[in-house]
């Protein structure tokens, strides 16, 4: 007696129509593999500079974010007054306003040429914004008067090996302190992170200006309200809730510079080459066994018996190449944490790309089932 | 008597129209009864496979009538058909048209499986049709691995599966030598004495005769002679 069987009727026939030609097979895998690499990477990137993007915003403790008027992104903003925070504190419900500064301005490094940077200046003693992924030094460190970190990403590129290295920012002497890792960003020029105070002597900020004001806010306070009340009281300023500036910044940098179309397309052309691919080799497949099925429904299978072989083989060809796609995607995911370029797959996304896979194939099986509609069961006799 | 199984009542087959239509079957009218072998002789060209489409329900006559099981086939679609033929019809074709990725006993197995078997039972009840047959022994090999009789077993096996009332044979000993071509016709008129089918075999195998226990000639689609065989060979 043979062993009980693991698959029986359509799931046996479709996994025997596939495993029986195994070039073919390995071809297929390939693709739908392939195509899901490519969707999964350019999505990846997609997350990735969209977290890049908002990155100080969603890293923030606070609740608003009060910007110059007219602020599109995190990166680029005019200037604030202080005594817009007095203004902000005076209103109900405001627990605390701390400084935050972005300026870029040049880095010399050690051994002569420049680089653009990003000094961002907050206030070591608020928690609304303070580096994250430390990994080595201290913050409390920065206290001192040319102290600055900068992340471990950007070393090479600063010139910098060691906390100690000294360097210039926009001609005055700097000394780097500590190293964080994983702090991205969009614009290429690297956070430079510092007390408000020494950014302000680093650029050309008056003593009383910064760039936002981080609002945090009392306990039970109304968050929309508040925010009302601050833009009706400060007026000429934004007042964003953080998640929004989040996502304010992401649109901005992902639409205006096309980099969120030009990924969303690259991933598009994934799909389309997986549909192209799924089609023609399960198009192959089922035209090699077009006697087969025509004696299955001379057999009396309905219909719907020969469209579940068919979709049974563009489901194992999903799940087979979903499986190498993805494990692909997080070697390059693996890969990326040691770049300047961000491939993020939450689990979330891992989701979409399954159901985009599924789609591919189901679209692909669908040449296949239109043949078979076609196909006459007297065809055995012939 | 009892009611045929298979009721043919005038029934013609054209194909193509105008002047360049072609009658492939012409007033046939015949019935197929339970239990006995009816072989269908006729030259080549002479409409053989076409009846044999035709009392498949793989093919609407272009005129007539025919009923299998009492239903009559004109008013149903392509779908009813494939459901009368499953529920009565099992297929022995010339070239066995197996499955060649899956092995003797999954062949039978999908004919089972089309017939809603429980999937628990099919593998059991593919090994004991397949016993039946004595090809229990090479019931895990594929139909590469069996010889052209071996193959005619296992297609037997599969047109029995879920026990039709009518097996229809497309010249089922063409292709094999004459004692392998002897056993799959004794075979067959086994299956129609002992457990009352009907079996129609096309053939132009001379060795055929003697197991049958009516004779149809066909010739330019028309049915020149009808003659019941007495002390067949058994």
């Amino acid at each position: 007696m043979p062993p009980s069987p693991a698959l029986i009727g359509t799931s046996l026939l479709a996994w025997r129509n596939l495993s029986h030609d195994r070039a073919r097979f390995i071809v297929t895998l390939i693709g739908v593999g392939f195509a899901v690499l490519l969707m999964g990477v350019e999505l990846g990137l997609l997350v990735g500079f969209a977290r890049t993007t908002s990155g100080l915003v969603d890293h923030s403790r606070a609740a608003l974010w009060i910007t110059p008027a007219g602020t599109t992104n995190v990166d680029i903003a005019g200037r604030l007054d202080e005594r817009r925070r007095f203004q902000a504190l005076a209103v109900p419900g405001v627990a605390s306003v701390g400084k935050l500064m972005l300026q870029f301005g040049f880095w010399k490094k050690p051994d002569g040429g420049n680089e653009s940077v990003a000094l961002v200046g907050f206030e070591i003693e608020s928690d609304a914004l303070q580096p994250w992924n430390l990994v080595e030094g201290r913050i409390a460190d920065l206290q001192q008067q040319d102290a600055v970190i900068i992340d471990r990403l950007y070393a090479d590129k600063l010139g910098v090996k060691a906390i100690g290295d000294t360097i210039e920012i926009n001609s005055q002497r700097a000394r780097v302190v500590g190293f964080t890792r994983g702090l991205r960003t969009f614009t290429q020029s690297p956070y430079v992170w510092m007390t408000h105070r020494n950014a302000l002597a680093y650029s050309r900020y008056q003593p009383e200006q910064t760039t936002y004001l981080l609002v945090g806010l009392e306990p039970g306070a109304d968050v929309e309200v508040v925010r009302h009340a601050l833009g009706e009281r400060l007026g000429r300023v934004d007042v964003w809730k953080r998640a929004d500036f989040a996502r304010q910044a992401q649109k901005y940098w992902l639409i205006t510079t096309g980099a969120g179309s030009a990924l969303l397309l690259s991933a598009l052309l994934g799909l389309v080459v997986g549909i192209v691919i799924v089609g023609q080799t399960l198009y192959a497949t089922t035209v090699d066994r077009l006697p087969e099925y025509a004696t299955l429904r001379a057999m009396g299978a309905p219909a719907s018996y020969l469209n579940r072989v068919i979709l049974k083989q563009a489901a194992i060809s999903a799940a087979f190449g979903f499986s190498l796609g993805t494990l692909a995607a997080y070697v390059i995911v693996a890969i990326s944490a040691y770049g300047n370029v961000a491939v993020i797959v939450p689990w979330w996304l891992l989701v979409v790309l399954a159901a985009l896979t599924v789609l591919m194939c189901a679209f692909g099986a669908l040449i296949s089932i239109r043949r078979l509609v076609r196909i006459d069961p007297s065809s055995v006799f012939a | 008597m009892s009611e045929p199984l298979l009721r043919i009542e005038d029934v013609g087959v054209t194909y193509g129209k105008g002047a360049t239509a072609l009658s492939a079957l012409r007033d046939i009218s015949l019935d197929v009864r339970s239990g006995e072998v009816t072989l269908l002789l006729g030259p080549s060209g002479s409409g053989k496979t076409t009846l044999l489409q035709v009392m498949g329900c793989l093919l609407r006559p272009s005129q007539g009538r025919v009923s299998l099981h009492g239903q009559a086939l004109h008013a149903l679609d392509a779908e009813a058909l494939s459901a009368l033929r499953l529920a009565h019809v099992g297929f022995v074709f010339q070239h066995y048209n197996l499955f060649p990725t899956l092995r003797a006993w999954e062949n039978v197995a999908v004919a089972l499986d089309l017939k809603q078997f429980p999937p628990r039972q099919q593998q059991a009840a593919a090994l004991q049709l397949l016993e039946r047959l004595d090809m229990g022994n090479r019931a895990n090999h594929f139909p590469a691995e069996l010889s052209g009789g071996q193959k005619q077993r296992v297609a037997i096996a599969r047109a029995l599966a879920g026990k039709p009332g009518l097996i229809l044979a497309d010249e089922p000993t063409a292709a094999l030598d004459g004692k392998s071509g002897q056993d799959v016709v004794a075979t067959l008129q086994a299956l129609a004495h002992r457990e009352n089918c009907a079996v129609v075999i096309v053939s132009h195998d001379p060795r055929v005769e003697p197991y049958a226990d009516r004779v149809l000639h066909l010739e330019d689609g028309r049915l020149v002679d009808d003659r019941r065989r007495h002390g067949n060979q058994a």
